[in-house]
């Protein structure tokens, strides 16, 4: 029987070249993420261990990216041990709050190659899918033993085929679709399972769409993700890391799915979706929710914060206003995003609509700061999660959608398609 | 310091929660930053069970539906938990992570079916963890689970991942 993309990944990282679904593995992880996370319980946990050194300098990236600049005292002083913790350790590449959002950053500095195992303190370490990575989130403990040893465990997953063939229309973005398919999936559709990804749609499809797609997928509880490389990686690796050698890895032919899921966008062609409250998962057509009035915005976050995403939003925004009342929050996902749409004239655009535009951070989407919802509020959000308390108060509510589907929703003040403006 | 956990007879009062509870209804995102767990566990289910941080007793369960503990990966959700005393959860099904990070901490999760369905809140139940079972002590009817694998008892029995390093890989 054929391997799956996550059997041929993890294997190529275990001591004996195995991994079938089902089996538990040891692998060697290549590249660990710690966030906040690092100061607040990891810290702790290698202090109870008797850590001495991390087991490779190189191999770790520390982000500063949830409550950046800090936000209160304590998010000041999980910044500040894990600054004391880059130095003391050695670490090779820190982004400090200046950065960015962690699944932006690793990407964005070539520290992602197709092939890698990529370990997150984070459940959106999914994202790297798009690149061909095996990536997932793990916590606090796992990340203090990968810290020390370089080693993990995982039980290997089976895996769900998604077929995805056409054109997606005008305004219809990834984001859209990926909503679509949690739908079909349900909250814990794709729990414990690897996702991969097939056809024209997906083959076609940018790196920054890719990104969001698989950022996604852990909301029907995927451990993995990955996607086979495309042109659009390919050119993403010449660009960000031109020296650095890797290979593409396909599943085989006869590889073994539990599962397989066709979607056909030219026989029927995708609507923007939007996500009702309180899970990413109850998608709908954005025709059902239309005119749900809305007190705020947002655009951003790791899964639709990106140039393309801010492209879009510009588009719909040039030369308008937003609806009074209405707060438009638009945080670009790191410093490099921000400045490209500063060159691009973007900021500038969505200035004069009204927007406030922040400093790159993780933010208003955990509920940290810049653009936190008190009670009874309604917030149409690039984001990724709406659980209930999600961005705040508990009596607030979350309708995530496509960049283009909140910034029409911006203008209008009520929730709009975006093909209308 | 974690001590060693009687994983064959953990009877407490039962907290029963419905399908799909995640991470935020665990531990809300905006507390994350609390550096100390006891007073982050004052705020543990404050959205769906407002009343719980105050009311919650030592080894009492948590006995939920499916897929509890979707959603993000932090680990302050399991570490709540067994802050606030909870003995054990049992649950239709878990997310991944959730599962993943409770037996890191050493928080016993058992998964058995039905059993939010067969069990009234605020009534005593006992779990055999080791056996996968939990009994009810009104009628004494017993719900068999999945018992967990020898490798998680013996994370469990260690008192989490932490404990089981300095047992084991820490001594390399």
């Amino acid at each position: 029987m054929g391997k799956t993309l996550a059997e041929k990944l993890l294997a190529n990282h275990t001591d004996d070249g195995k991994a079938t679904a089902g089996d538990i593995v040891e692998a060697h992880i290549d590249l660990l993420m710690v966030h906040e996370v690092l100061g607040s319980r990891i810290i702790p946990i290698l202090k109870e261990m008797d850590f001495k050194h991390v087991w490779d300098p190189k191999r770790i990236i520390v982000v500063n990216d949830h409550w950046a600049p800090a936000s209160d005292i304590n998010s000041a002083e999980i910044h500040r041990r894990n600054r004391n913790f880059v130095r003391e350790q050695g670490i090779m590449n820190f982004c400090d709050v200046d950065c960015g959002i962690s699944h932006q950053i690793l990407p964005e500095s070539g520290l992602v190659a197709p092939g890698d195992l990529i370990i997150g303190s984070d459940s959106h370490s999914t994202t790297y899918g798009a690149f061909n990575a095996f990536s997932t989130g793990l916590a606090a403990t796992d990340s203090a033993l990968i810290l020390a040893t370089g080693m993990s465990w995982f039980m290997v997953p089976e895996t769900i085929r998604i077929e995805v063939d056409g054109k997606l229309s005008k305004m219809v973005m990834s984001k859209d679709l990926i909503l679509l398919i949690l739908k079909d999936l349900g909250p814990d559709g794709a729990n414990y399972k690897s996702i991969e990804f097939f056809g024209t749609t997906i083959d076609n499809m940018d790196v920054g769409p890719r990104m969001t797609m698989c950022n996604m997928t852990v909301e029907a509880g995927a451990k993995c993700s990955p996607m086979m490389v495309n042109g659009y990686v390919e050119s993403w690796m010449k660009n960000v890391a031109p020296t650095r050698k890797w290979t593409s890895t396909k599943p085989d032919d006869d590889a073994e799915y539990i599962q397989n899921l066709t979607y056909d966008l030219n026989k029927d062609p995708l609507c923007p979706m939007v996500a009702t409250p309180d899970n990413p998962t109850n998608g709908q057509s954005v025709i059902e929710v239309s005119g749900v009035p809305i007190d705020q915005a947002f655009i951003g976050s790791c899964t639709n914060g990106r140039i393309d995403d801010l492209e879009i939003a510009a588009k719909i925004l040039k030369g308008k206003k937003i609806r009074k009342g209405v707060r438009l929050i638009i945080t670009p996902a790191s410093r490099e995003t921000y400045v490209h749409a500063l060159h691009e004239g973007l900021v500038e655009i969505f200035m004069d609509a009204g927007a406030i535009v922040t400093n790159s951070t993780c933010g208003a989407c955990v509920g940290g700061h810049l653009g936190v919802l008190g009670a009874g509020e309604v917030c149409i959000s690039t984001t990724n999660r709406n659980f209930r308390g999600r961005m705040g108060h508990k009596d607030s509510s979350i309708y995530l959608a496509s960049p283009a589907t909140v910034a029409a929703s911006a203008l209008e003040g009520a929730i709009t398609d975006p093909r209308r403006v | 310091m974690i001590v060693t956990r009687n994983l064959t007879n953990i009877t407490g009062r039962a907290w029963v929660f419905g399908n799909d509870i995640n991470t935020d209804q665990i531990i809300q995102g905006q507390y994350l930053t609390i550096l100390d767990y006891a007073e982050m566990a004052k705020h543990t289910f404050e959205i769906p069970r407002p009343l719980f941080a105050s009311k919650v007793k030592k080894n009492d369960i948590v006995i939920a539906g499916r897929n509890f503990g979707g959603g993000s990966s932090r680990e302050e959700a399991p570490k709540v938990l067994l802050e606030s005393g909870i003995g054990c959860v049992i649950a239709e099904s878990f997310a991944r992570i959730f599962y993943r990070n409770g037996f890191n901490v050493g928080l016993p999760l058992l998964i058995a079916p039905n059993a939010a369905k067969l069990v009234k809140d605020g009534e005593t139940v006992t779990v055999n963890l080791v056996e996968g079972t939990l009994t009810l002590r009104s009628n004494k009817d017993i719900i068999h689970g999945k018992p967990v694998t020898e490798r998680i008892l013996n994370l469990l029995s260690a008192g989490g991942a932490v404990q089981w390093y300095r047992k084991t890989l820490g001594k390399r």
